[in-house]
């Protein structure tokens, strides 16, 4: 009936897919940052992929089981424990009422996802239970969860195991090491060839000021001989843009929708998941690759993540 | 529309934009929300969402569905179409500022600025009728044009942390109203009682693009009495 939070953690949060079609009025998609460990985690208890999850950011919460029920853990791995036992993360574990989930130190990755067996009791804004953390509506009273909440969830038509497991070629394992592709933006032709050589070349360490809105590089790409003068349009998830003193950012899901600095490049849709599994520190490349072949890399990942249909 | 009128460019793998070659005015605004209406008309299944702005409107579509190639194709296919403007009665949107010192932190430096005195600031604030012209940045953020020349004033150089909700502020060539709190670097000259975003609400938003805005200056307690009905 309920989860109770004994310790809250960093920032955790309750999301699903987030809010689509609703960029035209300033409002970003927000959302799950790493949307496939999310649809993992629905996908091990059998639930809708789409389904509300809690979001788990680097440092993880305690939390208080009121009822019995299944839960699962995916996305980034931490030292998980039940009523102080290890647990393993990636498949169902059952709970009792009375029963406390830990989660210990982070082993790799940013974010983990929570997925119970019962229907988070939640309203909808603008046909999603996200919550937009830097605007505040959505989720659970559009804020992160504090020490001392109480999430109400209802009881949903099955708590049996069913025991799945995700498929060997499944890689869970965060290096903190990643090569990011990207395609051209808007702005790509702006840039000098020179310019965009540099930001190929260089290796970059993400920042401890990236967050749901973008993820900020440590090093400049380069220095601009002269800025570049845009008009601000629709900003999408994954846009590169490269400040006045040559600093990338990485658009995420709580980002501006309109405006921002000239876009060098945009990371291809196959791997914005990865964008929430980085923490400050974690060292980041780019790669420019073709419009068909992004497409064809997402094509093999929908191959690849097919079994979440079953 | 001719070909030479617009460009169109890709945004990443799942978004293209359509630039156009023409300046910023409530005509171009025009023709883009027209455009967008189209576009929503005849390829609405293929997409997720159209984001107009100053010069351009961005598509975003789900490559799963649809490579950009194809849709590049068939918006041009619908841009070669006769051309129609689309109806819309826009609104004027009356929205009170209060300019007192305790809400306008910014008024004094920015009228040196401007050499003006802080009445004429208000003044020029109030005259327009200022045209929306896009909403984004933040959810119900207005992207207003119409601003006096006279009022114009570089942004500052290092932003304010938090800029309270309702704030109403003049950065470069333009001016607006922070819809929720945030960070920003433009100048604060008042504050509106107003609510720019309620998102539990049916009308979540107050003005379209198209619309006009028009600021009235009120007394601080005519502000808290807005406040208290509110």
């Amino acid at each position: 009936m309920s989860l109770y939070f004994i310790k809250s953690g960093l920032q955790t949060s309750v999301q699903d897919l987030g809010r689509k079609g609703q960029m035209h009025n300033g409002v970003s998609l927000s959302g799950a940052m790493d949307p496939i460990a999310l649809k993992r985690a629905n996908w091990l208890l059998s639930k809708p992929l789409n389904r509300p999850v809690i979001e788990i950011t680097l440092v993880g919460p305690e939390i208080r089981f009121e009822t019995e029920m299944l839960i699962a853990v995916t996305g980034a791995e931490f030292e998980l424990s039940l009523n102080q036992k290890p647990v393993s993360n990636n498949q169902a574990i059952k709970v009792n009422s009375g029963d406390i989930l830990t989660f210990g130190k982070l082993i790799s990755g940013a974010r983990a996802y929570l997925s119970i067996s019962e229907t988070i009791n939640l309203p909808k804004v603008f046909d999603s239970y996200s919550t937009h953390l830097t605007v505040k509506f959505g989720g659970y009273k559009g804020r992160a969860l504090k020490q001392g909440d109480r999430l109400n969830s209802q009881p949903s038509s099955s708590n049996q195991i069913n025991n799945k497991k995700m498929p060997k070629y499944v890689n869970n394992a965060y290096t903190g090491s990643y090569i990011l592709r990207c395609t051209t933006s808007v702005e790509t032709d702006l840039f000098t060839e020179k310019q965009k050589a540099d930001f190929i070349a260089k290796k970059y360490s993400v920042s401890a000021n990236s967050n749901r809105m973008g993820v900020r590089l440590n090093e400049s790409a380069f220095k601009f001989q002269k800025p570049i003068e845009i008009t601000s349009s629709g900003l999408m998830q994954g846009s590169i843009q490269i400040t006045p003193d040559g600093l990338p950012i990485i658009s995420s899901v709580d980002g501006q929708t309109i405006g921002g600095y000239p876009r060098i490049a945009n990371v291809i849709a196959s791997d914005l998941p990865l964008l929430g599994q980085l923490k400050a520190k974690d060292k980041v490349s780019f790669i420019f690759i073709s419009h068909n072949q992004a497409n064809k890399i997402l094509k093999e990942q929908c191959q690849a993540l097919s079994f979440l249909n079953k | 529309m001719n070909s030479d009128q617009f460009k169109i460019v890709m945004n990443g793998d799942s978004a293209i934009t359509i630039l156009f070659n023409e300046d910023t005015s409530e005509r171009l605004t025009q023709k883009i929300l027209s455009l967008v209406a189209l576009i929503k008309n005849h390829l609405n299944e293929l997409i997720i969402d159209i984001i107009p702005a100053y010069q351009s409107l961005t598509i975003s579509f789900n490559s799963k569905n649809i490579n950009s190639d194809k849709l590049i194709m068939e918006v041009e296919l619908l841009f070669n179409l006769p051309f129609h403007e689309t109806e819309y009665q826009p609104k004027i949107i009356e929205i009170p500022v209060c300019y007192e010192n305790e809400f306008s932190p910014d008024l004094e430096s920015l009228a040196q600025h401007c050499k003006l005195t802080t009445e004429e600031v208000i003044e020029l604030h109030c005259q327009p009728n200022y045209l929306v012209h896009m909403l984004g940045f933040l959810p119900g953020f207005l992207y207003l044009g119409g601003l006096s020349d006279k009022l114009f004033c570089p942004r500052k150089s290092t932003p304010a942390i938090s800029i309270p909700a309702g704030s109403v502020a003049i950065g470069g060539n333009q001016t607006g109203i922070y819809p929720v709190s945030s960070p920003g670097g433009w100048h604060i000259i008042g504050r509106t009682p107003l609510n720019l975003f309620e998102p539990n609400s049916e009308q979540p938003f107050i003005a379209n693009p198209l619309d006009k805005i028009k600021f009235s200056s009120i007394p601080k307690d005519e502000f808290l009495a807005f406040k208290r009905c509110f």
